[in-house]
């Protein structure tokens, strides 16, 4: 029999390092950042378009994909600051990542900067990037059962934005059991429901975007 | 998927460890996962086990201790460990996890 020996530390200390140094110096910058997490396709991207044009906010965002700079195209079409990670079949972001991907962005003068996280559930919930927090998305194509069966990002996010509402009349969506559901997992976070294409609800969104850039520049 | 990120991290935080520390070998790992972490024991097993030959920690064996979840009432201090969102004595919807976030090494068995 060897030596026993007591660790107790987190298995992820390593990326809580550099998860805490950005946090650190985002504090210091008063940026808010905020780790956007959804299916592929549920309009994470799309979200981002709508706000860059209806919103007001000057901001960047990092772009995580396995693959492509699609969607770093769409958002420098509109004039946002914009890096894109690939992470080449890679399934979440991690945060030595983004402390690189920090320093190719004109942080200055930002309200805000996304990070529109790798199209996943599961994943990019589990990895702390150094945000201030996660904003998960979902669209009503995906169903309304989505939060119970991939509960730890409903549980984990600080807002709910509910994507596609312009679907509804389509779709057999179960808003009554999707809004028990949620509130199940999180008895706090505002559950938002957009049409990211038509632009209504956003200003729902940029209200909240504005109380939270407001919070985080009182420090 | 991302089990194998949890190995690397295990992996590089273990070989770190070892070299400072002089071990000559680590036998065992042992982990402690909350079931409210979403991470399948026997994947980042069979990870760990991949990754590890050919690296000092060949050989060494994975343990995975799996922590059940438990909730605290915010409002009477009632605990209960079922994945019910209100308290079964008085319907609270307050509520704080005790356990069940885990995701730690808990400690290591090595030769020296």
């Amino acid at each position: 029999m060897g030596k026993i020996v007591t660790l107790q530390q987190s298995i992820m200390a390593e990326d809580e390092k550099f998860a805490s140094s950005i946090r650190k110096a985002n504090q210091k910058r008063g940026l808010l950042m905020v780790n956007i997490i959804g299916s592929p396709g549920c309009g994470k991207t799309t979200l981002l378009e709508q706000t860059a044009k209806s919103s007001g906010l000057s901001f960047g965002v990092i772009e995580g994909d396995l693959a492509t700079n699609r969607d770093a195209e769409r958002l420098h079409a509109l004039g946002v600051p914009t890096v894109q990670v690939n992470t080449h079949g890679g399934c979440h972001l991690q945060a030595h990542v983004i402390e690189k991907a920090l320093e190719s962005l004109p942080l200055d003068g930002l309200d805000v900067l996304f990070i529109e996280n790798v199209g996943n559930l599961v994943c990019p919930a589990e990895f702390d990037l150094g945000e201030d927090f996660k904003a998960a998305v979902l669209s009503t194509p995906e169903g309304a059962d989505k939060p119970l069966k991939y509960p730890y990002l409903f549980r984990s996010s600080e807002v709910i934005l509910l994507t596609k509402t312009d679907l509804l009349p389509h779709l057999p969506f179960d808003m009554k059991m999707f809004e028990e559901d949620v509130r199940s997992l999180n008895q706090t976070a505002p559950v938002l429901r957009i049409d990211g294409i038509g632009g209504q609800g956003m200003s729902e969104w940029t209200d909240f975007l504005k109380g939270r850039i407001a919070e985080k520049r009182r420090g | 998927m991302h089990e194998v990120s949890l190995a690397e991290s295990i992996v590089n935080a273990l070989l770190d460890m070892k070299e400072e520390q002089g071990w000559k070998s680590v036998v065992e790992v042992r982990l402690r996962i909350g079931a409210l972490r979403q991470v399948f024991p026997e994947i980042l097993s069979f990870a760990f086990e991949a990754i590890t030959p050919g690296t000092a920690l060949e050989g060494a064996r994975l343990v995975v201790e799996d922590v059940p979840l438990s909730f605290r009432c915010e409002e009477c201090g009632t605990v209960w460990d079922e994945d019910a969102a209100l308290c079964p004595a008085c319907g609270s919807m307050h509520r704080e996890t005790v356990a069940g976030m885990e995701l730690d090494i808990e400690s290591v068995e090595v030769e020296e």
